[in-house]
């Protein structure tokens, strides 16, 4: 057996070394693998959030989408979209039928009031018709009777009682001293309620009568107003489902009815769906429901649509529709504000700090501060910002009281003002001390040293700063929630004229969708959009400080 | 006796540093730049100048004139004190805390340690070259304006002459004058040498204080910076402090030898590097210490 020498071969690496190599090799990998992963996890959090938020600007709109589009912002062409409506309402006009007819059973309220109107009426055409005294007396007291038995059959819940009602009203129906009069409006619905009591389960009519309400709703929520309707003032309320994904659940409501059963006793209800086909079972209603889910897409016409004003457009009736125009303008002007209020005080105090404090006992003491201010959480920035800047510092200055952006930048620029110093600070410090001697040398005072030699050359340092600043900024919720923020406004301009008064931005009103009210269901979209306007606005600020930036360092570095 | 502006061939046999007895028969100082000094006095005047960083010594009880319109070069071993000599004319120890001085050090009759003195304007009359070029990351352009800025001269045309005038005295206005929006830093290290050297002249200085220029260049930028220098001394006057005495012999008209802090002997260069009065002297340049 031979027995392996040790190589002897110099330029064969020793085992040493090559352990070394693994070594290094591992760490490489390790190192490249977590950046990897680092990045992979900023897709996984950011890819779906901008996937949900683009739907707020790519989706299936309606008809009715472009018809608040005509209407509110003019935009579409007239003529297309007049011929779309004419050939929707054709397709809306049998669900509008079956629902009348229907619900002329189960209104009972709607049916009486008729009745009573018809009576007044009639009375009003013998006043009119001149009749003889005595068979006016008589036609008026057949009317009453008319009347009460409608009104009765109306009533009562039982089939063979309403039948029997009926069966009196239309006893009278070959009268020949009504014909052509008012009273053979008696007889029409009668007719009609006769379908309706063979029809449907009169004991059940308070069940129907409620589930009668969801499908009304569901259809307003799909179609808006009913043709001929006096236009509705809330905004909300004018236009039917302007998306198709919001179509698609008010079609779900149309179709299926949520029921909330006992399962056992004493647990939790369980909520089943039933078709409405089975909860309408026997009425005339159900032929509607197969025909909305058939024809649903012919009602609505989705079509593909980029709603890119959806970035400039301001919003409608809270968010419901329009765009996000007032936030992207507030968060723009905030952060920029806040910016320029933090960058000139957080430059001057990183030079006071590097140039001129030396190491004493109070510069140490005020760098403690800075380093802690930094932490402080944002929410106290908030109420100091109230305390301070929106009941002391601005009425004194004759600015109104109250939130204003003016306040929230203030505010927002104590908050990133430790950013900005501690970035200043590293970059005046890094400042290569040669090119101070050389300004110093030529006859440069401190001051015009520090200007045109020392700050230009921390520049990019600084910038850095910035870029951290404007992305904390520009996400900050807490601090202008007492100072800045209103959950709804309209785009302000020019801007200047919008900095005494209160804005919504990006981050506020996302919050504010989300815990404010029933919009948070309806709107997802929105909400989703609003965040993903916020990552695009602030990769945008980035991206344009970073290419500054390196602009900068560029040009220093001589290239 | 030792009568500047007489050639060093001639100079007189006595091996005494020049004192400050001496009188010059030079009649023009300063030709065409700022108020003239009076005739024939040095214009840099030292005496028993001190300086401490703390309770250490940087260099003690300095004694020596230096000249008008001629090259003093200063040698000497590391750490002996010569560039804080040098850095003591425009205060450019100041920078360093706990500095300390005593004695006297002026600069056309002025003692540039007065309280009253305005240190900007002491900078601009004395120039600075440091050992490591160190241009601003400016275009060449801005570079030389720099000083000429903020003397007052923004006006256009007056800018670029003073840059072309500086470029051209630097001998570097052949090699740039095609790009002198590029920036400076893109020059080779000579370049970036003779353009800090065309900074300093921009302020119309009197003096020039050069702290090992060459220190970084490699031989070729080395000879160029030295024709320079030889070229400039007709304007300026200029101390060089060096670390190479092939370089002193070669630029300068006085030399001045300081060890640990002291002024050892100054002399005519060729006196130093041929007769030297001091034993220490001699050891070094002949290369037997430092």
């Amino acid at each position: 057996m031979i027995r392996r020498r040790p190589s002897t071969d110099p330029l064969r690496p020793g085992r040493l070394l090559r352990l070394r190599g693994a070594v290094d090799r591992i760490f490489t990998g390790l190192a490249s693998g977590s950046i990897l992963l680092i990045a992979l996890a900023l897709v996984v959090v950011l890819a779906p959030m901008l996937w949900r938020g683009a739907t707020a600007v790519l989706f299936r709109g309606t008809v009715e989408f472009r018809l608040m589009q005509m209407q509110k912002f003019g935009r579409g062409n007239r003529a297309d979209l007049a011929v779309e409506l004419v050939q929707v309402a054709e397709v809306r006009q049998p669900v509008y039928g079956m629902l009348d007819r229907f619900s002329r059973g189960i209104a009972t309220d709607d049916l009486e009031e008729e009745a009573r109107r018809l009576y007044r009426e009639f009375g009003k055409q013998l006043d009119r018709r001149d009749t003889p005294a005595q068979e006016r007396t008589e036609l008026r007291s057949l009317a009453k009777h008319l009347r009460d038995d409608f009104t009765e059959a109306v009533e009562s819940t039982d089939k063979a009682a309403a039948r029997e009602a009926l069966g009196r009203v239309l006893r009278h129906a070959d009268d020949p001293r009504l014909k052509g009069t008012v009273a053979e409006g008696f007889f029409r619905m009668a007719r009609d309620y006769g379908h309706i009591v063979d029809t449907v389960d009169l004991s059940r009519r308070a069940e129907y009568a409620k589930a009668l309400g969801e499908v009304r709703d569901a259809i307003r929520a799909l179609f808006g107003p009913r043709p001929g309707e006096p236009r509705p003032p809330l905004v909300m309320d004018q236009y039917g489902a302007t998306r198709w994904d919001m179509a698609e659940r008010q079609l779900a409501r149309l179709l299926t009815a949520e029921k909330w059963v006992e399962v056992q006793p004493g647990q939790p209800l369980q909520r089943i769906e039933v078709p409405r086909e089975q909860q309408f079972a026997g009425t005339d209603l159900v032929p509607l429901f197969p025909f909305v889910r058939e024809r649903a897409v012919e009602m609505l016409d989705p079509r593909l649509t980029f709603y890119w004003q959806y970035f400039i457009d301001d919003s409608l009736s809270g968010h419901y529709f329009g765009g996000v125009g007032p936030e992207i303008l507030g968060t723009l002007l905030i952060t920029v504000l806040a910016i320029l209020f933090a960058l000139p005080l957080g430059v001057v105090s990183a030079a006071y700090l590097v140039e001129c404090a030396g190491d004493g006992r109070v510069v140490r003491l005020i760098r403690t501060c800075i380093n802690t201010l930094a932490g402080v959480p944002s929410i106290v920035f908030g109420l100091f910002g109230l305390a301070f800047f929106v009941i002391f510092l601005l009425p004194k200055f004759g600015f109104p009281q109250g939130a204003s952006i003016l306040a929230g930048a203030l505010t927002l620029g104590l908050l990133v003002l430790p950013i900005i110093i501690r970035a200043s600070e590293e970059a005046i410090r890094s400042v290569p001390p040669t090119y101070k001697e050389a300004a110093l040398a030529l006859g440069a005072s401190r001051l015009r040293c520090f200007v045109t030699v020392t700050l230009p050359a921390a520049l990019p340092g600084i910038l850095t700063g910035v870029i951290l600043s404007v992305s904390r900024a520009a996400g900050e919720t807490a601090p202008i929630l007492f100072t800045a923020a209103v959950a709804i406004g309209s785009t302000a301009w020019p801007p200047w004229s919008a900095v005494t008064k209160p804005t919504c931005t990006l981050a506020y009103s996302s919050y504010h969708i989300a815990v404010g009210d029933r919009l948070a269901a309806l709107v997802p979209h929105n909400q989703y959009g609003m965040v993903m306007t916020l990552i695009l606005l602030v990769l945008i600020l980035n991206i344009a400080a970073i290419l500054v930036r390196s602009r900068v360092a560029k040009r220093l570095r001589g290239q | 006796m030792v009568e500047p502006g007489d050639s060093p061939a001639q100079m007189p046999q006595t091996a005494e540093a020049p004192d400050k007895t001496v009188r010059a028969r030079v009649p023009t100082l300063f030709a065409a730049a700022g108020p003239r000094p009076l005739n024939g006095e040095p214009l840099i005047r030292s005496r028993d100048f001190s300086l401490f960083y703390g309770q250490k010594v940087g260099v003690k009880q300095i004694t020596m004139d230096i000249h008008p319109q001629s090259v003093t070069a200063i040698i000497g071993p590391s750490g002996c004190g010569k560039s804080t000599f040098l850095r003591s004319i425009n205060r450019m120890n100041d920078l360093i805390p706990n500095v300390r001085v005593e004695g006297r050090l002026e600069v056309a009759g002025i003692d540039v340690n007065d309280r009253r003195v305005n240190l900007p304007n002491l900078r601009q009359q004395v120039g600075m070259v440091f050992q490591k070029p160190n241009p601003f990351p400016k275009s060449i352009y801005d570079n030389v304006a720099y000083g000429r800025r903020f003397q007052g001269f923004r006006h256009r045309g007056e800018l670029d002459e003073a840059v072309e005038r500086c470029l051209r005295a630097a001998a570097l206005w052949d090699e740039v004058k095609d790009n002198l929006r590029k920036s400076a830093l893109a020059l080779s290290g000579g370049q970036q040498q003779r353009l800090c050297i065309a900074r300093a002249l921009a302020t119309q200085p009197k003096v020039l204080l050069m702290d090992e220029p060459c220190s970084a260049l490699d031989p070729i930028a080395t000879g160029r910076i030295e024709e320079l220098i030889a070229d400039l001394k007709s304007a300026y006057t200029i101390v060089i402090v060096t670390h190479n005495m092939q370089q002193a012999a070669r630029v300068s008209d006085r030399t001045a030898f300081f060890c640990l802090g002291e002024l050892i002997e100054y002399d005519w260069t060729s006196v130093i590097f041929t007769k030297p009065s001091k034993k220490q002297t001699e050891d070094y340049v002949t290369g037997r210490f430092g």
